[in-house]
Formats: C-alpha cells, structure tokens, sequence
C-alpha cells in the first residue's frame, strides 16, 4: 500500500493523449472551415457575413495602421484596471464581511441589495455622475467585477471547513496564522472559481463601456464598423474578444494549477 | 501512585437543556495510557473537549498540574490540511530551518519520510493518521488526546495502528486519553480503562497493556458486561 503512489506515478501514459490537446479545437476549426466554404460557394452572401479569411485579411490591414494593436491596448488597460479595482475592492469586502460577524451585519445586506441591480443599468447614472471618459469605463468594469469576486470570497471564507478551523486552534495557531495556514488556502478555490466568472464579465461588460461616446478600444472598432456596414471589423472585433476571453480563462486555468497543485494531484490518484 | 498531570472535578456539560455531562470526576495521572469507552453519545468524546480546553464546562472544575501543558489533540478524521505536504503539514510551513529539521525526523519515526513531498490525499488512511500523530508529537506533548483516531480504518491497518502509538507513547512515557467505542481496542491500549455511561464515568478497570490476548479478553468482557449492564445496575468508581 505504501508503494500506491510510486505505481500511480509510473503508469505509462495513454495513447491518444496529444489527440485529446487538439479536441477542445476540433469544433471551432469545423465551425470556421463550413463558414469559409459555404461563402465560397456562394450559400452565404459575403456583404452580411464575409468569409473568415476577408476577417482575417481585415485585422492583417489594421494592424499595418496600427489601429487594431492601439484599441486592442486600451482595451485590454481598461480592462485591467477595472479588474484591479473591482476585484481588489470585491476581495477585501469579502474577506472582512467573511471574517468579521460585524462586518457582514454592517455591509452584506447593502451589498446584496447593490449586487442584484443589473451594472449595466448603472451606464445612466455613470455618465451622470462620471462623465464619458475612462473614468466612468473602467468605474463600470469595476462594478462587474467587483460581486462575483466579493460573493466567492465571503463563501470561500465562511465555508472552510470548520474541523480545520478547531484543528489549528488546538494546535495553538495564532489569528493571523489561522488565516494564512487555513482560511485563505481553504477559500482559494472558490475565490478563484469567482475570479474565472470575473474575467467574463470584465469583458463583456467592457464591449457595452467602449460604446459609450468612446473613440478607441475594440468596443468602438465594432460599433464604428457597424454604422459604416463594415462587417469585416465587426467579425473580426467579435472574434478578438473571443480570443481574449480565450486568453483570459487560459490565464485563470494557469492560476489555478498554479496555487491549486494540490488538488490537481489528489485528482490523479 | 503517580502525580495527576490533569484533575477533572465534579464535571458538567449542558447544551441548552440538554445535560450531556454530569459528576463526571477522574485524574489522568502521568504516564499513564487512559482508555474512555461507552457507547456513541454517552459523553466520552465531550470529555476529551473539555479537558483540551475547545470548550468549557458548565459544571465542576478541571485543574492542569502545569499551567503551560503542551496538550495535543488526534481527531477521529485526519484533519490533515489538503493544500499542504506531508512534511508541511507536520510543520505547518513553517520556514524556520529547526522545525523543518524536526518535521523531517517525525516523519522519518512514523515511517513516511519517502512521502515528505506528496499531499493528504495521496496518502492511504493508514499513512494520514500516521501523519496526524507526527503532527501531534511535533510539539513535545506532555497530555496526547485521541479522539477515536481509529475509527475510519480497517481492522487490520487498525491494529498496526493500536501497536504504532501505543509503541509512540511509551517511547515518550506521555500521557495519553483515548477515546474508543472498541473496548478489545481499549483492554489492549490502556493502563486504565474508564466506562463513561450517560454523561458520567461509571467504572474503572485495570487495562490489560503489554499483556497477552486473554487477559485483553477478560478485561474487554468486564467492561463491555458494565457498558451493557441496564442503568441502574452500573457500578460507580
């Protein structure tokens, strides 16, 4: 029995495991390959829907101006710094409302209140009370990130298993050590659980942001090409923020193998 | 007889209106390898509570010959910490270069230095527990509490178990309360064993430790025959 784990680690891997990398693939390029032949042969007007292969001769050209990797970069600041924002603020209110009986009697009902208003219905009061600029963008990027990220934590936290929790204390950890030993590591998951939903809606909370009297950002690209009924850019703005989405959970799997090992490992016995 | 490391004086326990201790009074005296056994929801595990200090009585007294006991606790489930090594979960990470040093020596006595980098959930019910126990000894405890830490595993790795602490304990000559519904377990263990019965300690045997099966068995018989008895039939130590 003692040697289980030495036999789990030597098994040899099973065939077919590269063919299993390419599968997440498989429908997206069967997707792209029948659009791409279905305009060639004429089944879809190429005016209303272009080919992918015009979308990508379309990002080729804006990328020679250097106006797609300009709106791409200040896409991607304003969505980083309304997550920054956001879920810094969504974190500490989750862990002090999730640590402090106080804390939650003082803040958890407001923020339940606030949370369930749609963010997007916010835009009104935003231009009211912000303006049109990066402030009132990033300010409701913020807003969308800010309750998954709070939500998960005041979870995580009030979730930890409470056998742990009396474990390090008759083992004589102090507060903070509690915290850091067993309280934070035991919500981890579920924060980054929040922190996945977060990126999501960063993003598409960010397409409707740009679109407020903006002139830049990738939410502008496709709402300038809309009224110019040019659906080139349109396609290849939507598939940009696929392709950042895409980037966007590969970054928040990366974290989780990062700071979850633990649980990857436990999965493979 | 020996000094009382811990005294526990007329002791009671209410939840709400519920009493789920009462008069309960003995000593854990050093050295000495202390089995409490009755049936599920008789108080036993309480008890243990109590006396580690995760709550506090309603009645009666418990006094520690050394205000600054180092007691330490081994809970029917491993409570190992998932997120961290065998070698850290001994630690608790700790980075000071001493503790890590008596982390690696513990797990080398509890035979899982081969394991210092796999995480809990890689290790079998056996190793956890073995794993708990060096956790628990890491402090140089003076008072060891089980808390039927036996209960989840199967008979055989059970009984490897029974030998590995008893063998543990009497290396440290620490004194040690058990709690076990298995009262083969407790004649095995013990130099005392103690039958508690609806909330208070309701006869005293001498535990058969270090003796041979039919000794364990004669006092197994006596004490299961005082754990059945109807309640008016139990004697009072």
């Amino acid at each position: 029995m003692d040697n289980a784990t030495e036999l789990a680690a030597n098994q040899p891997r099973p065939h077919g495991a590269s063919w299993h990398r390419l599968l997440p693939w498989l429908i997206p390029v069967l997707l792209i390959g029948t659009w791409q032949v279905a305009v060639n042969a004429g089944w879809l007007n190429s005016n209303l829907l272009p080919s992918p292969w015009s979308v990508v001769q379309d990002g080729i050209a804006l990328t020679q101006t250097g106006e797609l990797p300009r709106n791409i970069s200040i896409s991607l600041f304003r969505a980083t710094a309304g997550f920054a924002i956001g879920g810094s603020l969504g974190f500490v209110l989750g862990l002090a409302n999730g640590l402090s009986k106080v804390m939650r009697g003082l803040f958890d009902t407001t923020i339940q209140m606030l949370r369930n208003i749609p963010h997007l219905s916010l835009i009104p009061l935003v231009i009211i009370l912000l303006g049109i600029g990066e402030t009132a963008k990033i300010s409701l990027v913020s807003v969308g990130v800010m309750f998954p990220i709070y939500i998960n934590t005041y979870h995580g936290i009030t979730s930890v298993d409470p056998e742990l929790l009396e474990m390090g204390k008759a083992y004589g950890l102090s507060k903070r050590a509690l915290l850091t030993k067993i309280i934070f590591p035991g919500a981890l998951p579920t924060i980054l659980v929040g922190v996945r939903y977060a990126l999501g809606v960063m993003w598409t909370t960010l397409i409707v942001a740009e679109t407020i009297s903006s002139n830049s950002g990738i939410g502008y690209m496709a709402t300038n090409a809309q009224e110019f009924m040019n659906m080139d850019t349109v396609l290849l703005c939507i598939v940009i923020y696929a392709l950042l989405g895409k980037l966007s959970d590969i970054i928040a799997k990366a974290l989780e193998s990062l700071c979850l090992e633990w649980q990857k490992k436990g999965r493979t016995q | 007889m020996s000094e009382a490391l811990v005294t526990l004086n007329g002791i009671g326990k209410q939840y709400g209106a519920t009493a789920a201790l009462h008069d309960v009074s003995f000593a854990l005296e050093r050295g000495q390898f202390i089995a409490l056994v009755g049936m599920s929801g008789g108080g036993k595990s309480t008890i243990l509570r109590l006396i580690a200090q995760l709550e506090q009585p309603t009645a009666g007294s418990i006094t520690y010959a050394d205000p600054n006991l180092v007691t330490r606790v081994m809970f029917q489930n491993d409570r190992l910490l998932p997120w961290m090594t065998t070698l850290e979960n001994i630690s608790f990470a700790s980075h000071d270069k001493a503790q890590q040093a008596k982390a690696q020596a513990a797990l080398e006595a509890v035979d899982l230095a081969a394991f210092a980098d796999a995480y809990p959930s890689q290790l079998s019910g056996g190793q956890k527990q073995r794993l708990a126990l060096a956790r628990a000894m890491m402090a140089d405890p003076q008072l060891l509490l089980l808390d039927e830490p036996l209960g989840a595993l199967d008979a055989l790795t059970r009984r490897n178990m029974q030998q590995f602490i008893t063998e543990i304990c009497d290396r440290s000559h620490l004194t040690t309360l058990l709690i076990t519904h298995d009262v083969d377990e407790a004649a095995r263990m013990a130099d005392r064993v103690i039958v508690v019965k609806s909330g208070t300690n309701v006869y005293e045997a001498k535990g058969a430790k270090g003796k041979d099966a039919e000794a364990v068995a004669k006092v197994a018989d006596e004490v299961l025959k005082v754990i059945l008895a109807p309640e008016d039939e139990a004697a009072r130590v």
